[in-house]
This record gives C-alpha cells, structure tokens and sequence, in this order.
C-alpha cells in the first residue's frame, strides 16, 4: 500500500534498513490493510465484498511505492476513514434487520 | 424391516460404545432409530444410555493440515502452482508481497475457523511455517 519501505523490505537487498519511524509506520499499513479485510468480510453480499477486496488491494497496491512520509500519513487517514465509514455502513445494515 | 434395522443398531451400540471411538459411530448407529421413530414406538430406553452423541469435525492430522494449506494456496491467483512447494518463501522464493502474504494469511484463516493474530501472522513465511502454527494452535502432534 503505502510504503516503498515496503518494497524496500520485501526486496532481496541486504539491510535496506528502515528507520524506526518507517518500520512502524509500515507495520500500521500492514495492520491497516489486515482490519480493512476483515471488516468487509462483514459485508453479506459475495459480489460486494469482491469489488471491496479488489478495490482495497489496489488502492493499497497503487500506492506502494510512494516515500513521501506526509502523504503516506494522509493515505492511512483516508484509509481509517473509509474503514470507520464501511464498520458503520454494516452496523446501520444489521439494525435494519 | 424398520424393526430388523433398529435390532441391528441396537446390537451395534454396546459394541462402539465400548470401544473408546469418537462420536462418528456412536451418531451414525444412532441416528438410523431417529428416523425409524415414527414407524416403530417400542424402543429400548437402553439406546439412549449406551451411546454419548457429538458433532464434530473429522480429527486434523499434519497430513490434512499440509493438504489444505497447499489446496488453498494453490487457488491464489499470485502464486504459480509448480513452483510451490512447502518449503517456498512467500516473499524471496515466490515474489509476493507483505500485502500478498496478509491475503493468504486471511484465506487461512478462513479455510480453518479461527483467527490468527497479527503478531504471529507476520511470521508466517512459508507453507511449512502456517502447517507448523496451525498443529500447534490444533493440538495436533505426530
């Protein structure tokens, strides 16, 4: 999703070392992208959850390579909003039952 | 013939009661009198007594487990199924990313029926690695 660390990370080069803050922020994208996939596994209709999933992971994907540490700053913002805003879209949806 | 059936499960009870099996038997012996119960009244309270009755999924063995993980990973569009093997890394051998290896790790999650936290998710880097975790999560020792 958001970090290059994250490329740096996963890639075959020796100590592409992470600063501490990069390392945390990295984990909280990881985190971030795990909760968003539970959370639609929430969603009762197979398509939509689908399209939730694929358009998750390409959001995360599009934006993975980008090292600017304010812009990935604001992506998990959006993120935990769209998060926060799909937990009480299915909360709304199970009262009405 | 609904009397013949019932006389054989009743004959077959005592039997797999006495041997410490699991509830398979037990349920499939007893579970043929329940649909005989309305044509033939007269039964036994004994059937009642000898057979302990519980669903419950067939037992894991590592085999299974290693079964499943790889079936599982063999569905996922990212991975190519003749290079994986059990001892592939998910990122150096098969060019995944962390993102990738959340995915599976939630696939698993799902193929098995419980939650693996996110502390231990992380660590999980191969196939051999997710058989290991979910044996010892399982209690299945060989």
């Amino acid at each position: 999703m958001f970090a290059t660390i994250h490329v740096m990370a996963s890639s075959r080069l020796p100590a592409a070392a992470l600063t501490l803050k990069q390392f945390i922020q990295r984990q909280k994208v990881l985190s971030l992208y795990r909760n968003m996939m539970r959370t639609i596994r929430q969603v009762p209709d197979e398509g939509d959850r689908k399209y939730l999933r694929d358009w998750a992971r390409d959001e995360f994907k599009r934006n993975k390579n980008s090292t600017n540490q304010d812009a990935i700053r604001m992506m998990i913002t959006q993120a935990n909003m769209h998060h926060d805003e799909l937990q009480s879209s299915l909360a709304l949806a199970n009262v009405k039952k | 013939m609904a009397s013949r059936v019932l006389a054989q499960c009743v004959r077959q009870l005592p039997r797999s009661s006495v041997r410490l099996s699991s509830g398979n038997i037990a349920v499939r012996t007893a579970a043929v009198p329940r649909t005989r119960w309305t044509e033939q009244t007269r039964i036994s309270s004994s059937v009642g007594v000898f057979c302990r009755q519980y669903g419950d999924l067939p037992p894991l063995t590592i085999e299974s487990i290693k079964e499943r993980v790889m079936y599982v990973l063999k569905l996922y569009d990212k991975i190519n199924p003749e290079k994986l093997a059990t001892s592939s890394h998910f990122l150096k051998d098969l060019g995944l990313d962390s993102l990738d290896q959340v995915e599976i790790i939630m696939a698993m999650e799902d193929e098995f029926g419980f939650e693996i936290p996110d502390v231990e998710a992380e660590k999980l880097m191969s196939p051999q690695d997710i058989v290991q975790y979910i044996a010892d999560k399982k209690d299945v020792y060989e």
